[in-house]
């Protein structure tokens, strides 16, 4: 997460933290170097459980809360990228991200309640997702599958992973966390498709980023 | 893109090795393995997890008083369904508890693993107040961070993923 930790450099308030939190169920192996490369200063965190996740009602990542000196959340649940990245491979690209996050991000650190990005009690707790019973289940789901995988009982794990997706198969998280572990991976066919529904049903991928560009 | 974020070898890596000691009973919480070592069924057999009430507070916090089963300023009274009695011993029914709470779990019979989601009324201060939701979870240096700890600083918590 290097983009985050220029950001963190740049911004260089004491009474301003970033927890930058990994939900990649490789676990330390795969997210570990990727902070080190990083050589990331903020408050890392690796969390294959999606503990913080589920705390905010989070379904996508990458997704933010910004929680001012009393505790209060004041923006929740954007699309949250620092910056507009492209991927790129022989035969396409993507490109995603956009370039007004950071300085509003910036301006909040700045003026604090006087920042014109922060949102009221009544808009943040209207963009706090509702989950369903079913969907606050998967959750339970989802743990006992991991504490398989981690005690090697593989058929165990598959069947709580595949639970987990029934019981709340809005989650873009389970779905390609499981997706990652596959030979095609996070990106292929299969997510493609899923992709195309959004754009098809003009569902949003995030919630939309409630920011002028 | 074929191939692009995949690591099919980590898809189950680790050995077979027990969850826990032969007739122990396991719980999730939070993110956090707690291993019993005496709790009861109940009369309709796997779908009740009768408890140690001293158990109840390295579970969720929740700890036993005269006013009931409390939590922070939270207080759900005791009633004859909570609290249970076989052959003269006295049992916290948890899955009676959560039912009341409408916390939801699952049970894995075989391997005697109870996975418990967040109990909804932890979370009433994020969804009617917008309080950010108290959490607990390591980092990668092992130091535990919890919200409450980030009060005085403004903070930016952001999911990521290499997916």
């Amino acid at each position: 997460m290097p983009v985050w930790q220029q950001v963190y450099e740049e911004i260089n308030d004491p009474d301003f933290v970033i927890l930058c939190v990994a939900e990649d169920t490789g676990g330390e192996a795969v997210a570990g170097p990727i902070f080190d490369a990083a050589n990331a200063t903020y408050i890392q965190i690796v969390d294959t459980n999606h503990i913080i996740s589920s705390a905010f009602n989070f379904v996508n990542v990458p997704s933010a809360a910004w929680v001012d000196e009393e505790g209060r959340i004041v923006r929740i649940d954007e699309g949250t990228y620092a910056k507009v990245h492209e991927l790129r491979d022989e035969t396409r690209s993507i490109t995603f991200g956009n370039d007004v996050y950071t300085p509003a991000l910036r301006d909040w650190v700045e003026k604090g309640s006087n920042s014109e990005y922060v949102q009221s009690i009544e808009t943040v707790t209207g963009n706090i997702r509702a989950l369903s019973f079913e969907q606050q289940k998967a959750d339970a789901a989802f743990r006992l599958a991991n504490l398989f995988r981690d005690h090697g009982l593989t058929e165990k794990a598959e069947h709580y992973w595949n639970l987990t997706q029934t019981l709340n198969p809005e989650s873009i998280n389970f779905f390609r966390q499981n997706l990652t572990l596959s030979e095609e991976g996070s990106a292929g066919e299969t997510f493609m498709t899923r992709r195309g529904e959004y754009e098809s049903q003009k569902k949003d991928y995030y919630r939309p980023l409630d920011m002028d560009s | 893109m074929a191939a692009f974020l995949a690591y099919p070898e980590l898809r189950h890596p680790f050995e077979a090795k027990p969850i826990h000691a032969e007739g122990s009973t396991s719980v999730l919480y939070q993110g956090r393995q707690i291993t019993l070592t005496e709790t009861g069924s109940g009369t309709d057999s796997n779908q009740s997890l009768l408890i140690n009430s001293e158990d109840l507070k390295r579970i969720n916090g929740f700890e036993l008083k005269p006013e009931g089963a409390c939590y922070a300023d939270m207080c759900i009274p005791l009633t004859n369904k909570l609290q249970v009695t076989q052959e003269g011993k006295q049992w916290f029914d948890l899955t009676a508890f959560a039912d009341l709470l409408e916390q939801p779990y699952v049970f894995d019979a075989e391997s005697n693993v109870w996975s418990f989601s967040e109990i909804p009324a932890k979370r009433d201060n994020m969804m009617v107040n917008g309080l950010a939701p108290d959490f607990e979870i390591p980092d990668r240096q092992g130091n535990v961070i919890r919200m409450t700890d980030l009060k005085g600083k403004k903070a930016l918590i952001v999911t990521w993923s290499s997916w």
